[in-house]
Order: C-alpha cells, then structure tokens, then sequence
C-alpha cells in the first residue's frame, strides 16, 4: 500500500478532529482496522462497577500491608536458631517462611491487580491490521542504499588511513584486553610445580625439608592440634587423618621440644595454615584399623609391603575416578565406597577397586608409629598421584 | 663295772628315754609347726600369684539376673550365636567380649533377635523388655566381661551442650554414610546406613562406641565422650522433624527433590496464570 492510497487531512480538518478520531486516524494510517472497542461500563456508576473497582482495590491493598508485614518481619522477628527444645523454636521455624508468604503475597497482589483492572476496566479491544507485501518498493531500496554510500563517502573516512589504522589499532586492542581477562585465567602450566607439594604428583603428605609429617584429627576446631595415635582406634575403626609438619632442628631431626610445646599450646602454629592442612582436597587420608581376624587375610600390592603398621593402612580418602570423598568404611567386609558413583574398594586388597567406574586402586600412604612419642606418621608422601587421571599420568 | 654300768646304764636309760620321749614330741609338735607356717605361706603366696579365675567377674554379678538371662538367651539367641556364645557358622557371629553396648544396641532397636538373614538387621519393635535386656547383658557379660560400656547418664543428659562441634564432627565422620541430617544411605550389596530418626540417645551412643553391623567403631580416644555427647545433640536437633523451618522438608535429601518440585509446582502455577491472563471475559 503506498502512501498515495491514504487521504491525509489537510491542517484544517486536523484542528477540527476530536480525541476519538485522532485515533483512528492513526490507525488507519498504520493500516489498523478498530474492529470492536466497546467500553465495559457503558453505563456509568453501577453497582457491578463499584464492585469491580473495589475488587482490584483489595489486592492492591493487599500487596502494600503484606510489603508492610514483610518489612516488619525482616527487621524485628526473632530470625536467631533456637534449638528443637527451646520455647523460641517455633518462632525461629517461622521466620523463613514468614518471609516468603509476606513477600511473596506483595507481589503477587500488585501482578493480580494490574491483570485484574486490565480486564476489568479497559475497553475489550478487537483490531484488524492489514499485513503489507514483502519487501520495500525499488524507489525505496535504491534511495536507501545510495543514502548509506554518500554518508560513507562524505565522511572522507575512506582516504584518511591514519584515522582508520589508529582506530582499528585502538578498538582492537580494547578487545583483546576484553579478552584476556577472562580467557587469561584459564591458561595455567600444570608442570609449573609439579616438583613441589602443590604440584598433581604430590600432596600436603609431602615433607617439605626433612620434616616428619604426623597425622592429625579434625576436632571441629580447625586450630586445634590433635595427633593420633595407634590405641585411639578400636578394631574395625576408621579416622580421617590430615597432615601435620611438626618442626625441625637445624640437624633435620624432630624438635619433640618445639612439638612438645606445640601440643600443649604454648607455642603457636600459623593458624592459617593450620585449618589450610584440613581444607586442601587432596589431604584427607582414611586411616583404618582392620579387625585382627581379618588383618591375617590382608594382600598387599607390589612395593607397598612395608605401608602398612600392623592392622592400620592409610588409604588417601579421594577416589580414584573422579576425585569425590570415598569415606564410606565398612567395617565388616572392609569395603570402602564412593558415594557420587559407587565405586568399591577392597580394603583387604590394597583397595583395589572391585565394583564401580574406578579403575585404579586407592593410593596407599606409608606410615611407622614415632618411637619417641607413639604418634603415626608418613614415613613419605604417596607413591602414586591420588585422584583420578590426568593427561601426564600414564596408568 | 659292768654292774654299775647296768646300774648306771639304767639309770641313764630312763632319763635318756624320758628325754627321748619329750623331744620326739617337741620335734613332732614343731614339724606339725613348720608344716602349718610352710601351708599357710605357699597358701598366701598362691592366693596372691595366681592368675584371676576367668568366672571371677560372674560371681560379682547378681546370680538371679545371670541365670535369668541365661534362660532368655537359650529362648532366643542360642540358634545362631551357639550354647557358649562361640557363634554359629553362616548363621551368627561370637559374643564373647562384645560388651554391654554392643547387646543393648541390638535387642533394644529390635534388629535382635533377627528376623531373617538378609544383608540387613533392620530395625523392628524391640522384642526383649528393658529388664529382659539388662539380664542378657549380665549373661553375655559373665561369658566374657569387657568389650565397650554403655554411658552413665541416660536420655536427654546425653546431649551435649555444643551442638554446633557436634555438627562439625557428624558432617567429618558420621555424614558420608548417613547424609549431614541424619536420614541415612545406600552401602554396598544392600546394606545401607538407617535413618537416625528414631533413634534414641543411649542407642546413638552405644552405635558409636560399639559399631553395629558394618559402622566402623569409634572409641572414646577417637572421639572422646564430650564429642559424643555433642554429635547426639546434634543429631537430635535434626532428626525427626525439628530442622524444619520450610515447613515442608521433602525428604530432607537436599537440591534435587526440592529443585524437581519447585520446578513441577512453579511450572504449573506460571501455566495457570498465564491462561487466566489470556482468557477472555
């Protein structure tokens, strides 16, 4: 449809034009047909208008006191937890979902009143718009495109290629260093420490300087210092274990003066380092003391005869497959399972695996019973990468 | 000479023989003497070297309560634990030395007597009445005392009063197999670690030290009974519907039920308001 087709009013006839056929006119120049446009109260200030009016008024009302009663739970309800058996239980039970109900009903109020007066109020609207051909007229077309060209050439940008070339050297260089700052964290060299106890090849197991490593418990309180030793466990016990350097003298051998006062606190330990040995992923070592009848009917593997002391073997506690923690010990048939895909090992068999998507065994770590003062150490870090595969590792 | 010799012979016979017979008898009295005293020492010495009868520990037990649990573990147990507690092949293990936590456990969250050998006790009405319980562990303890001890105090003095550590120490060593809230999980072979739910606090505490079934144990130098106490204020503060400020904790199994039921719930009201939005007057 061209624009020859439409009568445009003159400036007269505009001046003369009411609201109502304003807009039609504008529909009608845009090719939109108003149908149906009926207003839903035709006749003004019955009771079934009152009563739509109120109706959305409720829930705008309502949206508002509920924003209100959230804003008053947020600030003054009891949100601390009360233990189960406390009078203030209830109250704290309710405070979350106090807050999702207040909230929620705020904003469901505003979203039922707007859809609500639209439905009420506007007029019932039927429009028919005429659907116009498919591509512009060829006036159109090459107009446009001779408009583009002359734009271009009149900008002269064309001849000027200083300006190109610092303009392509700025914005392309301001791209790059968009780049980079995400794609730059990705790329990290995995032989850059593999030497030392941060590489793959090793864990915090690993003595840094001739240092004895200990085993140490968890208590809860990530600053404690808490060794083990072989009596703590019972048969068929399990303890996960995390490494401990105990200090040196300057010969290389054990400060037991300097660890002495460690353990009984009158020396401090870099506590950051200290809950750093119980968070690193590849510390958490199972120590197991097999039952004896079942110790008898241990096979070790090849080269690791000696990990063992007595009924205890130290398994690291990181699967295998793909690195979840495998702490489920059962003490009777001395399995030990991976949750995330149930992966088996044999703890009688140098936790070889025996059921599950594992392929390799668990690695074992060496560990003696310290003369001096009978706590468990490693003896040297795990002969093996634990965890699962990564490219450079062969089996 | 030869008569005063007799005379003298004589005379000195009568006072050897009168000095004879005294002596014989002071030497008879003092060997009955040394006798005695030599009795009486290897006596006191035995008493004090020799090694404790093994039934020792049985005659400081109530004789009434043991024979009393004797007859409830020959109605009961002997089938698969045999007539000495030396077990029974394929069918029990052995119960000498098990310890009174160990009995109290089994017979009091009903898994003994067993119902069936499957590859799991499972937990039923216990069958054994708190005295008939108390008798077996004075039988099983006369057989062969030791093994882990049930905790002094009983019911809520077992929470400890830092259930916070308790958690830390749940999540370390308990979680893995039965989910940090306590609503247990799958092991191998189909076995699986209960809900703890139901369970009460002697229970919490004598599983802990005892080890039922396949749960590793955990003696009081691995967690000393403070942690203890603290773990089963933990586990009490979890369990059976008190971790439940939602209101509806769907299973308690985390992110995926919620995020399913979310998902089909929220999915369902969006259509809903869409169509009333849509439609017509």
């Amino acid at each position: 449809m061209s624009e020859q087709d439409k009568k445009l009013p003159t400036d007269e006839q505009l001046a003369e034009m009411d609201r109502d056929q304003l807009v039609r006119l504008g529909g009608q120049l845009d090719d939109v047909e108003l149908v149906e446009y009926d207003d839903p109260w035709p006749v003004k200030g019955t009771k079934a208008e009152k009563r739509a009016e109120r109706a959305v008024a409720f829930w705008f009302a309502l949206s508002g006191l509920a924003g209100l009663a959230f804003i008053v739970v947020f600030i003054a309800w009891p949100w601390r937890y009360a233990a189960a058996n406390t009078s203030d239980h209830l109250l704290y039970l309710l405070y979350t979902p106090l807050l999702g109900i207040t909230l929620g009903l705020s904003i469901l109020g505003v979203g039922v009143g707007v859809v609500m007066y639209a439905k009420r109020f506007l007029p019932h609207e039927v429009a028919v718009q005429q659907r116009h051909e498919g591509r512009s007229t060829e006036v159109d077309r090459q107009t446009f495109v001779a408009h583009l060209a002359d734009a271009g050439d009149k900008s002269t940008i064309a001849r000027r290629s200083l300006i190109k070339r610092t303009a392509l050297f700025g914005a392309g260089t301001f791209g790059l260093a968009a780049a980079v700052l995400p794609l730059g964290s990705m790329i990290k060299n995995p032989h850059a420490e593999s030497a030392n106890e941060n590489g793959l090849w090793h864990t915090g197991w690993m003595a840094k300087n001739g240092e004895r490593v200990f085993m140490r418990r968890d208590t809860g309180d990530p600053h404690a210092i808490e060794l083990v030793k072989p009596e703590d466990l019972d048969a068929g016990a399990m303890e996960t274990v995390f490494p401990f350097h105990a200090p040196v003298t300057k010969s290389g051998q054990v400060d037991y003066a300097a660890l002495e006062a460690i353990l009984t606190g009158k020396q401090r330990v870099d506590p950051e380092e200290l809950s750093e040995a119980l968070i690193r992923s590849d510390n958490p070592v199972m120590l197991i003391r097999l039952r004896p009848e079942d110790g008898k009917r241990v096979i070790k593997a090849q080269g690791q005869e000696d990990f063992n002391f007595g009924d205890y073997y130290a398994y690291t506690k990181i699967c295998s497959h793909l690195g979840c923690p495998t702490s489920l010990f059962e003490q009777r048939s001395n399995r030990i399972l991976c949750p995330c895909h149930q992966s088996q090992f044999d703890a009688l068999h140098y936790a070889k695996p025996i059921f599950g998507p594992a392929t390799r065994k668990l690695a074992q770590l060496p560990i003696q019973v310290d003369a001096e003062t009978g706590y468990f150490y490693a003896t040297a870090d795990f002969n093996e990468a634990v965890g699962p595969a990564f490219w450079e590792r062969k089996s | 000479m030869t008569s005063s010799k007799k005379a003298d012979a004589a005379g000195e016979s009568k006072a050897a023989r009168n000095h004879a017979r005294s002596s014989k008898r002071r030497r008879r009295i003092s060997g009955l003497l040394a006798l005695g005293f030599a009795l009486i020492g290897v006596g006191a010495i035995y008493s004090a070297v020799a090694p404790e009868p093994q039934t020792a520990n049985a005659s400081q037990q109530d004789p009434a309560l043991v024979r009393k649990g004797e007859q409830i573990y020959n109605n009961t147990c002997i089938t698969c634990h045999g007539a000495n507690l030396e077990g029974v092949k394929d069918r029990g293990p052995a119960l000498i030395g098990i310890g009174e936590a160990s009995v109290y456990f089994q017979t009091s969250t009903g898994r003994m007597p067993l119902a069936a050998q499957t590859a799991q006790a499972e937990r039923k009405p216990p069958k054994l009445s708190p005295e008939e319980i108390d008798a077996l562990i004075a039988f099983v303890e006369s057989k062969g005392p030791g093994g882990p001890k049930l905790p002094d105090e009983h019911g809520e003095q077992l929470r400890g009063d830092n259930p916070a550590r308790g958690g830390e120490l749940f999540r370390m060593n308990c979680a893995s197999c039965h989910n940090f809230t306590g609503r247990g999980g799958a092991l191998s072979s189909g076995k699986f670690a209960p809900e703890l739910d139901p369970a009460t606090e002697e229970q919490l505490y004598a599983a802990m030290v005892s080890g039922p079934q396949n749960m590793p144990k955990f003696s009081d130098r691995q967690l000393s009974p403070e942690e203890k106490k603290d773990i089963i204020a933990y586990v009490k503060s979890v369990t059976d519907g008190n971790n439940n400020p939602g209101g509806a904790p769907l299973g308690g199994l985390g992110p995926q039920s919620e995020g399913l039921i979310a998902f089909i719930v929220g999915m369902a009201a969006l259509i809903g308001v869409t169509l009333w939005i849509g439609a017509k007057q």
